[in-house]
């Protein structure tokens, strides 16, 4: 029964996982792991379960008004990675001897975390003794996406801090439709959080989303699709400028509702942003549908744990008779174990990172890897 | 003098009557500038209107955008000679595309299922020759040059360029 | 402790099961005037239903007024659904006359949408559509002519094109040499020849400062020519007819926008020879002829083609930080 320790740190979040693969022989059984939330995960009744061993995290979370600096993750990566290892293999109660390889994330990302982590790969490599597996970070994401939601043929938005693509699967390959021509969905609500001030504790996406549920002013910003792709620069700039407007709005000085006649607030900013940018995350995905004709559509990355971009996308796909999958926290924000899974998946079939080919790189097209565990 | 019903608006017939060598427009005109009830008419002068097609472009327009609460002027008739303008210049409509002093041609225009009511009432008041509402019949009325200014286009006598001047009506007031 | 044990505050993994469609009640807000004489209110935007065969009431298609198809007297055409894409429905119709057949394509709203960000969208892209039309009837680029327009309501009235689309005539043509095999014996001339009509017309369009924004060969028409006034005269004897014959005609213009940058032309370019080639690949080794064409017909095509060099190494290699 194949098992496979995943190393994650393309960004600011560490996580360390292990994921047992069963093999098709051997009856399926829940498996008690130490971390109490994880249980096994059925999939649709034609693939096995994948058990998740141990899925930890640890995340380097700057000060209000700041974002993180690859110099600054990398040190927090070294510092973490040691002890999450430790913790994962006690939870997993496996041996040494059990675990088939040590997958790690390639790319794409931020060079130097990424540099910490893969070193941290390679050095269990060596010391173990086992094959490393390089691992694209966001055919992770998407796979772990299928194992736990069941979703067979998706059409897959993948949306995070430095990543807003949409997807669809052909011959092998997680073909990219559409994507952002500029910046990523989630780097452009970061940085709107750091003009507000607006704090990074958990994420500041997640305290965005909680800002914008007191909105309800919608303000006028940019609407960028072009075609199958969407841009985020325009609006940004916008936005920002409203939020400088608001940080010298004062009782002598305020910024009132034309409608309502109340004063705009924060919450409002944070509304008008995500019903903006969500509106054209759907509509990209909508039109791959119609191109693809699919039925299903599958959210991952950090930006998909939120809910109203959950809520719009189900609208969106009920009205077409289909349906949106989607994960919690564990498994939308970054984490090891769908490093572990689709390393372990690609391992299966053989693949393996040599030593002198365990490099990392900030850029690495999804469309790149060969996706050659389905048919 | 025609029936005309336009699809999707069918519940709103048009009357339709082309005259020839009017003699009392003046009359028609003062009709319509007292807001006379008998005289609740769109008269448009046959000198610049293209087609029938374009003709019924305006009536929809107008027709249509009484329906949907965006009435401009002050009711389906005036509307609908306010919809044969490019823009939005109330006055200015009136005086290149109604009746004027001396209009010889007249196209009038009564959005009513009357028909025979209709008929009687403008041949007792319009002092002119009642033909067929057609397209020939309007090509050999124009006044090229008027078309022209009317449009800002330079040439009004082909497809191309009326084609234009109805996408025009339809995006006025965007 | 490591931070991650300690966030519970979502729920569990959503969607084992998929969402029941819910119906939405499409109704569009519109305020209608009540006129003194006899206008009274044009019902909103229907829904047309149909049972299906559960008996489950299932939600067709739906239609803006004043086109909602509630009987009218005279009422003799039908309104037919052609396509249903992601954002517009797309209906055969007439307008203005029964003898006028139109092209209504209607925007509907998107429930998901915030609805002021829904309705400013829809009157944006109508509008945009329209204007883009109008301005190429201007300036002698073949399209279809607009007819009428509900901006605020969501649609579009578009002149109906007769003839096929160039895919179509493509895929036919197999069948055409196989019948006329004796007559024909042009080899590829059709063929360039239709390559270079299209370059021609791609050129015009983009010489106006118009980007079509999607171009396939299913936007592509092929009109037969009118020769003469009114009606067709009778095709000369001599002249072989092609599957090619016609005008080029470009419809479509949902994604057009108004734009003279050479990266946006080349791009043009490229999704017209991308689509050659996924769906017309035995004849893709032509496509240059359209390329040609397209250089010579007007100043500053060649800047355009260079630019094309680099779009197509670029593909979709966009900088992607993890």
């Amino acid at each position: 029964m194949p098992i496979a320790i995943g190393l994650e740190g393309s960004a600011n979040k560490l996580g360390v996982g292990i994921i047992l693969h069963p093999s098709s022989s051997t009856p399926s059984s829940p498996h008690d792991s130490a971390h109490s939330e994880d249980e096994a995960f059925t999939s649709k009744p034609t693939s096995p379960p994948v058990q998740i061993l141990a899925n930890l995290r640890h995340t380097f979370v700057s000060p209000p008004g700041t974002g993180f600096l690859p110099k600054d993750t990398a040190a927090h990566h070294r510092r973490w990675v040691v002890r999450l290892t430790k913790q994962a293999l006690k939870q997993a109660r496996i041996q040494l001897e059990d675990v088939d390889c040590i997958c790690y994330t390639k790319g794409p990302g931020m060079g130097a975390p990424l540099g910490a982590v893969a070193i941290a790969a390679r050095t269990l490599s060596q010391l173990w003794d086992k094959p490393l597996i390089g691992v694209n970070h966001c055919v992770g994401h998407i796979e772990m996406g299928r194992a736990i939601t069941g979703a067979e043929n998706p059409v897959v938005l993948y949306v995070s801090g430095g990543n807003t693509q949409v997807i669809a699967y052909s011959a092998q390959r997680y073909r990219i439709f559409g994507e952002a021509l500029d910046i990523a969905v989630g780097n452009c609500l970061d940085r709107f959080a750091r003009v507000l001030n607006i704090s990074n504790d958990p994420a500041p996406g997640y305290n965005i989303e909680q800002l914008a549920k007191d909105g309800k002013c919608l303000l006028e910003l940019p609407y960028a699709v072009k075609g199958m792709d969407v841009s985020f620069s325009g609006i940004l700039a916008r936005v920002e400028e409203l939020a400088r407007r608001l940080t010298t709005t004062t009782s002598t000085n305020p910024w009132l509702d034309p409608d309502t006649g109340l004063d705009i607030t924060k919450s409002d900013l944070c509304f008008t942003l995500q019903e903006t940018v969500f509106a054209m995350l759907v509509e990209i995905t909508e039109r791959a549908m119609a191109h693809v004709g699919a039925q299903q559509v599958l959210i991952v990355g950090g930006v998909g744990c939120n809910e109203r971009l959950q809520q719009m996308m189900g609208i969106m796909a009920s009205e077409r008779g289909g349906s949106v999958y989607a994960t919690d926290e564990r498994f939308c924000i970054d984490n090891g174990i769908m490093i572990a899974h689709a390393g372990l998946l690609a391992h299966g079939k053989g693949f393996e990172t040599k030593l002198e080919e365990s490099t990392f790189t900030q850029r690495f097209r999804t469309d790149e890897v060969l996706v050659n565990w389905r048919d | 003098m025609e029936t005309i019903l336009l699809p999707h608006l069918g519940q709103y017939p048009l009357q339709v009557g082309l005259f020839l060598d009017v003699q009392n427009a003046r009359y028609l005109r003062q009709q319509l500038l007292d807001g006379n009830t008998e005289f609740e008419y769109a008269f448009l002068d046959a000198a610049v209107l293209l087609s029938r097609e374009h003709v019924l472009a305006a009536c929809f327009r107008a027709i249509n955008d009484i329906l949907q609460g965006r009435m401009k002027s002050k009711n389906v008739h005036s509307e609908i000679v306010f919809s044969l303008s490019p823009n939005n210049n109330i006055s200015e409509c009136f005086r290149r595309f109604g009746v004027g002093e001396t209009t010889k041609n007249i196209v009038a225009i009564k959005v009513d299922n009357n028909a025979s009511q209709i008929q009687e009432h403008l041949q007792n008041h319009v002092q002119g020759q009642i033909v067929p509402f057609t397209d020939e019949t309007l090509a050999s009325l124009r006044d090229e040059a008027r078309v022209r200014k009317a449009y800002k286009v330079d040439s009004s006598s082909n497809e191309e360029a009326e084609a234009f001047i109805i996408g025009s009506m339809a995006l006025k007031g965007s | 402790m490591p931070r991650a044990l300690s966030i519970t505050t979502h729920n569990a993994s959503l969607g084992e099961a998929p969402l029941t469609p819910e119906w939405h009640s499409r109704t569009v807000a519109s305020e209608t005037a009540a006129h003194k004489m006899s206008f009274t209110a044009v019902p909103t935007a229907s829904n047309s239903y149909q049972l299906n065969d559960s008996n489950e009431v299932q939600p067709l298609h739906s239609l803006p007024p004043p086109f909602t198809t509630t009987s009218s007297p005279g009422q003799t055409s039908s309104t037919k659904l052609i396509r249903q894409g992601a954002e517009a429905l797309l209906y055969y119709t007439h307008f203005l006359s029964p003898s006028l057949p139109c092209a209504l394509k209607y925007r509907p709203p998107k429930s998901y949408r915030h609805p002021i960000l829904d309705k400013r969208l829809t009157r944006a892209r109508i509008l945009a559509e329209a204007r883009v039309l109008v301005r190429c009837k201007r300036e002698g680029v073949s399209v279809p002519a607009v007819l009428g327009a509900g901006w605020e309501e969501g649609w579009i009235a578009i002149e109906w094109v007769n003839g096929s689309t160039v895919r179509d005539a493509i895929f036919g043509r197999k069948t055409w040499r196989q019948e006329n095999q004796a007559s024909y014996e042009g080899g590829e001339k059709d063929l360039v020849g239709l390559m270079h009509k299209i370059g021609c017309a791609v050129g015009k369009l983009h010489q106006v400062g118009v980007i079509h924004g999607d171009l396939t060969t299913s936007n592509l028409m092929l009109r037969p020519t009118v020769s003469g006034a009114e009606g067709g005269e009778e095709p000369s004897a001599t002249s072989a007819a092609t599957p090619f014959d016609g005008t080029i005609t470009l419809i479509d213009f949902g994604l057009a926008a108004q734009s003279s940058q050479e990266e946006d032309r080349a791009v043009d370019l490229y999704v017209l020879e991308r689509a050659f080639g996924s769906t017309h690949p035995e004849v893709e080794h032509l496509f240059p002829e359209v390329l040609k064409a397209y250089g010579e017909s007007y100043k500053g095509a060649k800047v355009v083609l260079r630019k094309l060099e680099d779009v197509r190494m670029r593909g979709r290699k966009k900088s992607m930080i993890g």
